[in-house]
């Protein structure tokens, strides 16, 4: 589902690699998590995945589409949830959802039921008409998460996708994605939060210096160095160095 | 077209709820042509529409003197005071008056001023008399050397309000003096026009050849004259439209900011038309803008004592200039909001950039009374062109061939605006 071989990539005016040789591959139907430090790469690789930096060295292939070649057709089958709250604040969350099926070229009728749907999935039917602005953090992401779903995609990729959300969105979000994934779609997502990522993901990456560290399932990893969980085996990798 | 239609709509979902940006966009362009049509309407008037004070010391009591202050007060241009606190003027206090700038001028009459032009009068006379053969001559004496009306000006007083002012002055004393000629070669035969045709109007017959104000244009019969509201409505009009880049800039700053243009970039399909959306949404409300401050001149101007907005008689070829200029602005705006990362750096340099961009376009002043280095630097200012066009259409009798320059400048800037966004947003993307 996922080939990336010797990806590097130099942003202007830098002396060091962001993303330095970097090659994994994954499975398809898998919940994928990418980990590294701040400054690792991971942001730069996600945004390589999804085709929004096009500038850089090696092969990236999702779903049977090259990137850089067949990056529309790749479109249509994927989709980014930023870390950013990328919706419009002074919009309503359903105004805002209406906006971006419409791009997607939906049919305005099954796009209200699709948009209601997934409203009432995310609980936040009774705030469709509230502005994006006046909502709490959590209901933020949600809506975040709700914006990059309706294109269907078979792969979600999302960057942090939990970061400062409370207790309860959080496991909503959580059993969203096991959801998602139980349909057969695929799922990259970045966290700083391993103890979240060691319950969900079915595979991990760590990566660190723009290069990868280790790759495998949380178990074994855990179990090949002998640590109690994936923080400490994350800790023992990538060393206790404060990042920036 | 439903993407471009989606994001229309969502343009004027986020427009109708920023309170501040409809000021903006609408009530700062009424309030400026408004304040603007109001300060400049004294500089745009010629001076003979306008009433001064002027302090009238009169030394010189006579007949001359007496019938210049009737004909200074018949001339509806001058208030003329002789006194202050019911206490008459003397040349000291006049001076005083007029250089501290209680009082704009002074016209002082000197004394001997009646007796020097009947003289001259009496002379001319004589002179006509002896040369047409009619018997008999009018008393007179040698001329006195340099007597003159004097006029004085406030120090701060513009040099055109003063040559103005002179001009009015000097074109009536020659007529009175022209008068009293008249009336002097009428009583060389020694009556007072006994047995002469009194219906015979001297006067009239020597204004037989005048000068008189006509249409340049083929078939109007009207005079398009340029006023402060003929100036200052399509000025300011094209200013609020380019200030519409602060909104244009902002909103593109803040989509890059909070994420959406990351969102929108990777939704499948031309980005070209998220743009195309966003400039028509754009240039649609610059246009209802400007047709919105028209109608402000048309119907407003007039009910605080100011002309109306005389309109174009080819609404087809405004609308066409129109569209010009708000494509102009959209663009504009586009390139500000991509050229930079943050509001804070973004805004200044737009508000700034639109202000200066005006101040040589030729919205504050006309072009043409600009210095010529600032001329030359107007060239550079699609405000200067967008005027330039409304101009043509409004004061001149134009066809499209007129507005062929201006349209084309304002589209191939456009062009060259989007080409470098285009540019900068490329490069940005690493």
């Amino acid at each position: 589902m996922l080939h990336v071989k010797h990806l590097v990539k130099q942003y202007p005016n830098t002396e060091h690699l962001s993303v330095d040789d970097l090659s994994f591959s994954f499975e398809a139907g898998k919940i994928v998590g990418l980990l590294g430090p701040n400054g690792a790469g991971k942001t730069t690789t996600i945004s390589i995945l999804c085709g929004l930096i096009k500038d850089f060295n090696g092969e990236v292939t999702l779903l049977g589409c090259n990137v850089k070649t067949k990056l529309q057709d790749l479109l249509h089958k994927i989709s980014i949830v930023p870390q950013q709250i990328a919706l419009y604040p002074t919009l309503s969350c359903k105004e805002n959802l209406m906006y971006y099926g419409r791009l997607y070229n939906i049919p305005s009728k099954s796009l209200k039921i699709m948009i209601s749907d997934y409203l009432e999935q995310f609980g936040l039917h009774d705030h469709a008409d509230k502005q994006i602005k006046n909502y709490s953090g959590g209901m933020k992401r949600r809506a975040n998460i709700i914006a990059s779903l309706l294109n269907k995609p078979e792969l979600l990729i999302l960057d942090e996708p939990t970061a400062g959300v409370d207790v309860q969105s959080r496991s909503m979000i959580l059993q969203f994605l096991k959801d998602f994934n139980a349909k057969g779609n695929s799922v990259i997502y970045t966290s700083h939060l391993l103890d979240e990522a060691e319950s969900i993901c079915d595979e991990v990456l760590i990566i660190d210096h723009g290069k990868k560290v280790i790759q495998g399932t949380p178990q074994e990893l855990i179990a090949a160095h002998q640590t109690d969980n994936l923080e400490t085996l994350f800790l023992k990798l990538t060393g206790n160095t404060v990042r920036d | 077209m439903k993407r471009i239609f989606a994001t229309y709509i969502k343009e004027w979902q986020l427009i109708r709820r920023d309170l501040g940006g409809l000021a903006l966009l609408f009530l700062m362009p009424v309030l400026l042509i408004t304040i603007m049509a109001l300060v400049q309407d004294a500089p745009f008037k010629d001076y003979k529409d306008l009433k001064f004070e002027a302090l009238f010391l009169n030394q010189d009591k006579g007949k001359v003197s007496q019938s210049i202050k009737e004909g200074l007060l018949k001339s509806g241009q001058f208030i003329l005071i002789e006194s202050i606190d019911q206490k008459p003027l003397d040349l000291n206090l006049t001076r005083k008056l007029v250089q501290d700038g209680s009082y704009k001028l002074a016209i002082v009459i000197p004394a001997g001023t009646t007796a020097e032009i009947v003289n001259s009068a009496n002379q001319i006379a004589n002179e006509i008399g002896k040369k047409v053969g009619i018997p008999g001559s009018l008393p007179h004496r040698e001329s006195r050397d340099s007597l003159s009306i004097d006029v004085m000006f406030d120090p701060v007083s513009k040099p055109t309000f003063r040559v103005a002012i002179l001009n009015a002055i000097d074109k009536f004393t020659t007529r009175i003096q022209a008068d009293i000629v008249l009336e002097r070669i009428g009583k060389l035969n020694g009556g007072e026009g006994e047995g002469q045709d009194t219906s015979f109007n001297f006067e009239e017959k020597l204004h037989a050849l005048s000068v008189k104000e006509v249409s340049s244009q083929q078939q109007k019969q009207k005079i398009s004259m340029m006023n402060s509201v003929q100036h200052n409505v399509p000025a300011w009009a094209i200013f609020g439209m380019f200030f519409m880049i602060i909104l244009i800039c902002e909103n593109i700053i803040n989509e890059r900011t909070q994420g959406s243009w990351t969102r929108l970039k990777l939704i499948p399909g031309s980005f070209s038309h998220i743009l195309i959306g966003k400039m028509l949404f754009y240039v649609l409300l610059g246009i209802i803008q400007f047709y919105l401050m028209l109608m402000v001149g048309v119907y407003l101007m007039p009910y605080i004592g100011l002309p109306s907005l005389h309109l174009s008689e080819t609404p087809f070829l405004l609308l066409i200039m129109v569209w010009s200029i708000a494509m102009c602005a959209t663009t504009f705006g586009i390139l500000v909001g991509t050229v930079f990362k943050t509001t804070q750096q973004a805004l200044p340099v737009a508000a700034m950039s639109v202000v200066i961009l005006s101040a040589v376009g030729g919205v504050w002043v006309p072009v043409e009374v600009l210095p010529s280095i600032l001329k030359n630097i107007s060239l550079i200012s699609p405000m200067r062109w967008g005027l330039q066009g409304i101009n043509n259409l409004l004061l001149r009798e134009s066809c499209w061939q007129d507005i062929l320059q201006p349209v084309s400048i304002l589209l191939g800037g456009s062009v060259i605006t989007m080409v470098l966004a285009w540019w900068v947003e490329n490069r940005r993307k690493g």
